[in-house]
């Protein structure tokens, strides 16, 4: 299963004041908003930590087919860290979800999977090769395969971003 | 506050969060926040701290997370304002 979403970072500065009273608490743990109050960038770990709880959303709902609105229920750890990418997990009624986000000047991008190996298996597509099942979900159907695969769609201000998991059998 | 009352004063705190001109106009109870009015989910928080300022209210966060639809919002802002 995978999950993904992308966060225009000034899109987010017109929709969105974070620094709102209220708004942090509202939605992140007590150690989220220690990682927020001791980042470098506050307004970037604020979204780094938001666009990994949609992205594990994402995946929790697509598997239990639960709709809610349960951030604090999504709570997120960083594995490690380096200028432009992290690594993460996002912990869920008992479920863990692995992440890796990609910091850019203009956006970040966070992937979620529920199989820790395929994280190196992600690959961006194009949305014109997906289509929506009944809940509205988005797959890539394989027709060689007979099989289809699950995808994410994000959009967010400038930004789409579509991702699925490779099969390996497509390499041959 | 009667529920239509709540429902007038609740749909002015959704106008600036909402794209969708249409459904906000035909905004019902059935109203879904996110699939109905395309509201980015980062900003149902505001819809929830606008909820706690209009009604003086608190949305603590077993309420919030049913928070995603018109019927669910005005049940719970009907349930704070009768618990004050």
């Amino acid at each position: 299963m995978i999950g993904n979403d992308v966060i225009d970072i000034l899109q987010s500065r017109k929709e969105s004041n974070w620094r709102r009273k209220g708004f942090i608490e509202k939605i992140f743990t007590l150690d989220e908003q220690l990682l927020i109050a001791g980042a470098a960038d506050p307004e970037i770990m604020v979204w780094i930590l938001w666009s990994m709880k949609e992205a594990a959303y994402k995946v929790y709902n697509r598997q239990t087919k639960i709709r809610e609105y349960i951030p604090l229920r999504l709570v997120c750890s960083l594995v490690s860290q380096n200028h432009n990418s992290i690594k993460g997990s996002v912990i869920c009624s008992g479920k863990t979800f692995h992440t890796s986000t990609i910091l850019s000047q203009d956006y970040i991008h966070t992937i979620a999977i529920s199989h820790f190996e395929d994280l190196n298996k992600i690959i961006e597509i194009e949305k014109q090769v997906t289509s929506k099942d009944k809940n509205g979900l988005p797959y890539l159907s394989n027709p060689f395969l007979n099989s289809i695969q699950f995808a994410s769609i994000s959009n967010h201000g400038r930004f789409e971003k579509v991702v699925t998991i490779s099969s390996s059998r497509n390499c041959n | 506050m009667n529920k239509e009352e709540i429902i007038a004063k609740l749909k002015l705190i959704i106008k600036p969060y909402t794209t969708n001109t249409e459904a906000y106009d035909n905004l019902t109870e059935d109203t879904d926040f996110i699939n109905d009015l395309s509201i980015n989910s980062a900003n149902l928080v505001d819809i929830i701290l606008d909820i706690e300022e209009a009604f003086d209210v608190v949305i603590d966060n077993t309420d919030m997370e049913r928070m995603l639809d018109v019927k669910t919002a005005v049940e719970i802002i009907e349930t704070k304002l009768a618990q004050k």
